[in-house]
Order: C-alpha cells, then sequence, then structure tokens
C-alpha cells in the first residue's frame, strides 16, 4: 500500500507546529499549535474546551436517565466546528470560539484537542490517508512513555496510519546539523542548544540517546529578547513601542557581538552606519520611525549576560552548556564538547555560535591550565570546542525528521499497525535507533 | 470542518504568498495529495518561473477519457512539457501574471484544483454522453429503442487507487457513478456500515432531491462484465452506487457535481476517523467521570495506626 508515499513528519512544538513531507527541505506548513473550538453553549456536561457534554454522573448513578436519554438529539456534527492553527488564532477574535494550547511546556496536556488538531492537519492542511503515509512524530526529552502510548493510540487506532515513529526533538536536531559542512562523520553524539519562543534547554545527547539527568534549561529564549527590546524602545520613548515592531526589530537587526564594551565605542565612533532605523507601517497607511540602537547587540546578549535582563538568573549560557557536558559521563565529554548544535528560532542571530564557542572554549582552557598547574608538570593534550551553525536551525527538529524519514530504511524502524495489533500500545515504548550506529 | 476542500491548501497558500509580490525564493517541495497523488512544486529555471506537476496514478486511463482535453481548456497557455516522471506540469511566470487580482485569484484556484480538474475528465465524458444518449432516446418510445439506447454506454473505469476504483456509467435517463472501497480495518468496516445507512436514509427522511445511494458487498448488476472485478463477495469490499438524476446533470450545477462525488472517498474515511475521535474524547471524558466517583468513594480521614516514639502501637479503648 504504502509503497512510495513519503513519510509525513509532523513536529509539534509549545508555540508552532511544523508539518510536512520528508525529504522536502522546508516544512510545508508552520503555524501555531492552537485550536479554537465553540464554547460550550449551555449545554448540560458540555466543558469549556468543547467536549461533548456527557452528564456529569454516570447513568447508573442517575437511574439511567443518562446520556443515552439525549442520544437521538446527537445528530449534529458540534464535534467537527473548531478551526486551527492561524484560522484558530482569527476565530477566536470573534464571538463564539475560545481559544486552547493542546500542548503545554512541549508536552501534549489535552489528549482531546490534539486528537482534533492531527484529524484537521492531516485532513485540511496535508490532505493525505493517514493509511497510506508513515508518520514520524517528535517529543520532548524526558517526556512520558505513557504519552508515546497515548500518541500511539490516536495514531493507529483513530488514525489506522501505516507505520509510526517517535524520535526525541533533541537528537533530530543533531541529524539537520549534518547538513552543515563541517560536520564530518555522521554520529549521534552533541550538545543540543533548544532555543525557541518559551524556554532554552540544553540537552547532552550520546550515540542517540539523551542523558536525562544532565539537561538544564534556561529560562531566557525568544519572548525575553522581544521583551527586553520592548522595554528599551519604551525607555527611550520611541513613537512605536508594540510587541510586533519589538519582535520584527528583533528578527531583522540584532546580532551578536564579541565584546559589548568594544561595540559600545564602535556605535559612537560610527554611529551613521550602525544606529538604523525601522519603518513602521499602519493598516491605516500611516507610518513612523524607530530608531534602532544598542539594543542590535544588547537584545542578544542577555544569553551571555543575563544580569543587563533579569534578577534572578543570573547564569550565561556557555556556563551552563559547560556544566551540563561536566555533569555527563566523562568518556562522552570529549564527543560533547566537539559538536555543540544549535536549533531553534532564537539561535539565528549573527555570530551567536561565534561567541558561544570562544567563550566556552575559555572556560575549558582556563580549567585545563589550572589542573596542568595543579598536576606539577603535566600536560594537557587539549580539548577540541566546536559549536555548529547551520542553515536549517530555524526548524532543526523536523529538517533532521525530513532527513531520516526519506532514507529506505526508515520504514522498518517503523512500528506498523499490524505490530500495534499484535502487542498493544506498550509497543511504543522503544524505537530502534533511526539513524544511529549500524545504519546508512 | 464538514467537508473537504477540493483545491490543495499548500499549493493556494503558496501561490497566494508569491503572487503578491514578495522577493522570489526558491521553492522545490514534493507534496502528497489524497489518492496517491502527488505534486511537485518548483522553481527549475528561475526563481519567478513555478513549475507545478502532478502525478496520477491512474493517468494514462484519464488521457483516455478525455483528460488532456479537459487540462487544456483549464490551463491553456501555461501548459508546458511534462516534467520527468510526472503526468501533466503547468508552469506559471511571476513576471507575467494577470493584471487585475481577480485574474490573478482565478488563476491560483485554478491551479490549486490541479488534481480536480484532472479527475473530472471521465465525468464529464459521462454527463456529455448522458446528454446524447438522453436525447436520442426521446426520438423512441421505451419499447422500439435499440438495445444500445436502452442500456447506455460504456462503463468508464478509473483505477484511483491499487484496490480500488470509480466506474461511471451514462445511461439515457441517468448517470451511475460507483465506488469499490475496502476497509482494512473491523472497526472502519462497521462505522462505515452505519454512515452508509445514513446515507440511504437521508434520502428516505428529509432530503428528497438529493442522488440514490445504494451500498452492497457484491459487486452491482452495472458491473458485471468488467474484468478484475473481485466477486467474492467477501466483507472487505464494499459498493457504493450513486445514482445522479438529470436534475444533478444540468449545466450549472455539474462543475460542483464532479468536485463533490471525487472527494466522496475521502470525505467518507474522514467522517469515519473523525467519529472515531468523537468516541474517543467521550470515552476520555467518561473514564474521567468515573475516577471522580473513585475518588470521592474513599473514606475521609482513614483511620492510621499510631505509634508512640519506642514504636509501640496502641488502640483507643472504646
Amino acid at each position: 500500500m504504502a509503497s512510495h508515499t513519503p513519510a509525513v513528519v509532523m513536529d509539534n512544538g509549545t508555540g508552532y507546529s511544523k508539518l510536512g513531507f520528508a525529504g522536502n527541505d522546508s516544512p510545508s506548513f508552520v503555524f501555531p499549535t492552537a485550536i479554537a473550538t465553540k464554547s460550550a453553549g449551555g449545554g448540560a456536561g458540555g466543558s469549556g474546551s468543547g467536549r461533548p457534554a456527557v452528564a456529569n454522573k454516570p447513568s447508573f448513578l442517575t437511574g439511567g436517565a443518562g446520556p443515552g436519554g439525549h442520544l437521538s438529539g446527537k445528530r449534529g456534527t458540534e464535534d467537527l466546528d473548531f478551526f486551527i492553527g492561524d484560522e484558530a488564532l482569527s476565530a477566536a477574535g470573534g464571538p463564539g470560539y475560545g481559544i486552547h494550547y493542546p500542548i503545554r511546556h512541549g508536552q501534549i496536556d489535552d489528549w482531546d484537542l490534539m486528537e482534533r488538531f492531527w484529524s484537521n492537519s492531516i485532513f485540511k492542511y496535508l490532505r493525505v490517508e493517514p493509511e497510506d503515509h508513515h508518520f514520524l512524530l517528535t517529543e520532548p526529552p524526558l517526556n512520558p512513555p505513557e504519552n508515546r502510548e497515548n500518541t500511539a493510540e490516536i495514531m493507529f487506532e483513530s488514525f489506522n496510519c501505516a507505520g509510526l515513529y517517535i524520535a526525541v526533538q533533541a537528537v533530530l536536531a543533531l541529524a539537520a546539523s549534518w547538513t552543515s559542512s563541517k560536520v564530518q562523520d555522521r554520529s549521534l553524539t552533541g550538545t543540543v542548544i533548544d532555543s525557541g519562543a518559551g524556554v532554552t534547554h540544553v540537552i547532552p545527547v550520546a550515540e542517540g540517546y539523551v542523558i536525562g539527568s544532565s539537561i538544564k534549561s534556561v529560562p531566557i529564549a525568544g519572548r525575553d529578547i522581544t521583551n527586553f527590546v520592548q522595554s528599551l524602545l519604551r525607555d527611550r520613548g520611541e513613537p512605536d513601542s508594540s510587541l510586533q515592531t519589538a519582535e520584527r526589530i528583533k528578527e531583522e537587526y540584532c546580532y551578536v557581538s564579541p565584546d559589548i564594551v568594544k561595540e559600545f565605542s564602535r556605535f559612537d565612533r560610527e554611529s551613521d552606519d550602525r544606529f538604523k532605523k525601522h519603518k513602521v507601517t499602519y493598516p491605516n497607511g500611516k507610518s513612523v520611525e524607530v530608531d534602532v540602537g544598542y539594543e542590535r547587540f544588547l537584545a542578544p546578549e542577555i544569553f551571555f549576560n543575563p544580569e543587563i535582563y533579569s534578577s534572578d538568573f543570573l547564569t550565561p549560557l556557555p556556563t551552563i552548556v559547560d556544566t551540563v557536558i561536566q555533569t555527563s559521563p566523562i568518556d562522552v565529554r570529549r564527543g560533547l564538547y566537539k559538536n555543540i548544535v544549535l536549533s531553534g528560532g532564537s539561535t539565528l542571530y549573527k555570530d551567536f555560535g561565534r561567541r558561544l564557542q570562544r567563550d566556552i572554549r575559555h572556560l575549558v582552557d582556563a580549567r585545563i591550565k589550572a589542573s596542568e598547574a595543579k598536576s606539577g608538570g603535566a600536560k594537557s593534550g587539549g580539548l577540541d570546542v566546536q559549536v555548529i551553525t547551520h542553515k536549517r536551525q530555524r526548524h532543526g527538529p523536523w529538517f533532521g525528521g525530513s532527513l531520516l524519514g526519506q532514507t529506505p530504511e526508515f520504514r522498518s524502524y517503523c512500528h506498523t499497525k499490524a505490530e500495534y495489533d499484535e502487542i498493544g500500545p506498550s509497543i511504543v515504548r522503544r524505537f530502534a535507533l533511526l539513524g544511529g550506529p549500524g545504519s546508512t | 470542518m464538514l467537508l473537504l476542500d477540493y483545491q490543495n491548501v499548500l499549493i493556494e497558500s503558496l501561490l497566494t504568498d508569491r503572487f503578491q509580490g514578495g522577493p522570489p525564493v526558491n521553492i522545490d517541495q514534493v507534496v502528497s495529495d489524497f489518492d496517491g497523488v502527488t505534486f511537485h512544486i518548483s522553481t527549475p529555471e528561475t526563481k519567478t518561473k513555478i513549475l507545478v506537476s502532478i502525478n496520477v496514478k491512474c493517468f494514462h486511463e484519464l488521457v483516455q477519457y478525455g483528460a488532456q482535453a479537459v487540462l487544456e481548456r483549464e490551463y491553456g497557455q501555461y501548459i508546458v512539457a511534462p516534467e520527468n516522471g510526472y503526468d501533466f506540469s503547468v508552469q506559471v511566470d511571476l513576471e507575467n501574471l494577470p493584471a487585475d487580482q481577480e485574474g490573478k485569484d482565478d488563476l491560483i484556484r485554478r491551479i490549486s484544483l490541479l488534481k480536480r480538474n484532472a479527475m473530472a475528465a471521465p465525468f464529464e465524458q459521462a454527463f456529455d454522453e448522458f446528454h446524447e444518449l438522453s436525447e436520442e432516446a426521446s426520438k423512441y418510445t421505451s419499447e422500439s429503442a435499440p438495445a444500445g439506447v436502452q442500456e447506455g454506454g460504456e462503463v468508464r473505469a478509473i483505477h484511483y487507487r491499487e484496490e480500488e476504483a470509480i466506474y461511471i456509467k451514462a445511461s439515457h435517463d441517468r448517470v451511475t457513478v460507483l465506488f469499490s472501497t475496502i476497509f482494512r480495518e473491523e472497526t472502519d468496516r462497521i462505522f462505515g456500515k452505519v454512515f452508509l445507512q445514513e446515507f440511504v436514509d437521508a434520502r428516505r427522511r428529509a432530503i428528497q432531491n438529493a442522488p440514490q445511494v445504494l451500498f452492497r458487498n457484491d459487486p452491482p448488476l452495472e458491473l458485471q462484465n468488467i474484468p478484475g472485478i473481485n466477486n467474492s463477495g467477501s466483507g472487505e469490499i464494499g459498493y457504493i452506487t450513486f445514482v445522479l438524476f438529470p436534475r444533478h446533470l444540468t449545466k450549472q450545477r455539474r462543475a460542483e457535481v464532479i468536485s463533490h462525488i471525487q472527494t466522496f472517498r475521502d470525505y467518507f474515511h474522514y467522517h469515519i476517523k473523525a467519529s472515531k475521535a468523537y468516541i474517543h474524547s467521550r470515552m476520555r471524558r467518561r473514564t474521567a467521570d468515573f475516577l471522580q466517583v473513585l475518588r470521592r468513594a474513599r473514606p475521609e480521614n482513614e483511620e492510621k495506626e499510631r505509634k508512640t516514639a519506642s514504636g509501640r502501637t496502641f488502640r483507643v479503648q472504646s
């Protein structure tokens, strides 16, 4: 059946869902993981999430007058009255619909909504018959196996999909870095720095397996940078300091500087080509100009000097990365230092990788020097620190999935519907490692 | 979402985006559509020339039923030689678009309906044949008609999936469209039966001018002499028959009817899946309710064994 059809790759994140077909270099659809449902219109048991109205008490408690009593009135199709993605955001602006986010902190929170979200993604946007395609889904590191089982239940029982593979986002991000020219061996060992809208994770991966105990997260990510830019604009009293403007400025003008003090003086010396003007055009045709100044390099600087933005989180990102690697098993540390991979929208600033590499190298060199001095005469062979920047960073996990999903052996790694029927949901607790040792 | 869209959303959004005059970018995407259709959207020569190619499993059958003419009518000047590995290609030059917004929208709509238009040819041909036959039949009374007019034309078979096919047959007073459909899943088969029963009932209950729908597990009489029909009558294959009457076949209804009936199989399977999702959400809800009842049933303050510091236990004398 599913002989030539490309695999479907779905990366459902907290903020955005990336959907597409394996083999392409960018996802076909990227939209918010949001679903707008009809708010319960005074139904007896209807909850706010637009779930079907079921009487509060089971029927044996209400003397048989439970939900069975009014089943005949249920010929409607209210459960199909919903929107996902950008349509959901615009529908929620109007009356009658409420918006919900089925994924919280990377993990699926509301399975009812997620099932419907998937159904609409598959049938309306991707337009595929799930029985003909294999699916590659992603999950965050440390996802409980129960969530995997729930996912498998939905994918196999509702959609009868031909085959399913669930991969960890960090591992896929490592696979995506294979496109970079700096990567010589396609190993799945490395440290992934995944920075999206909400939170930044530093995840060590050894031979395709996440070292769960060493994962660290940093509460600074894209949204904080936007807020920081906005506050700088407000302080200066710019004519437009809305969140959208701050976001545009962040995306268009920001970069990482090697040294802020020097950068400040450079701005003062060559002010003409360093300071920019950003033009904001309103829907009504008017436009204003906003000055863009020091925030160009100050905003991404909060990763390296968090004290300029937050007062309770003060550890710079390079130190965190170093700690993560130092707490990992000693035999993989060399590989982790050598292959630090960036992923997610907030790592796209120019020279972000270079600065990170330099700072981590400083930390490592200082430590080596100290231990050399202590040992009294021993010489270290040195340690290679390398941060990998590549073109597919923005949708890293999705692209990694697309890369692995198009390989001929991908199908043999999937669990099929027949296997699921034989063994049950627990089958998805284990997957053979895709792209790991032994595969081409 | 009750009905499935006829157009491919990706092509539509991609073209809309490009036509608005953003900076030209490279596009290279291979995407699927229902029924094993594959699209390839690319910019092979320059960034301003978008090539959309389609690969349909049963294209040679469609050509046999006049697909080329239909596609030429729809796409005219945009047609280019088919890309290697694909059946049909159209190319749009961003520097040479229709000037007005309406023309652009129309072009986007037409290209995103590529699959629908390719599949429409046998339907159009059958509908034309119906008009011819009905004209011819009006010359005779029911007894004197020669056999050919009575029985109608040939059966057009479109094997659009590996194991499933659409058969279209025109007669002088109706056009019959038959779907052979296969269910891989026991559960799906049962859901399917309920749905099809609803289709049959809908006509009886309220909507009198809907086309007649029949469902059976053995091949209907119309398909008796068609090669490759599975005659086993086992439960796996079902035959769904739509009988379109002259009122469905008028010129102004035609396009809509073709679009609708094409998406039938996907529509059908989509709704089976959506119902399962609905039932699952009710099951989850009910489980949560039961758990709540169980929690309520737990005694509020359980009598715990109390211990003294030295580890001895004692019981309160009643």
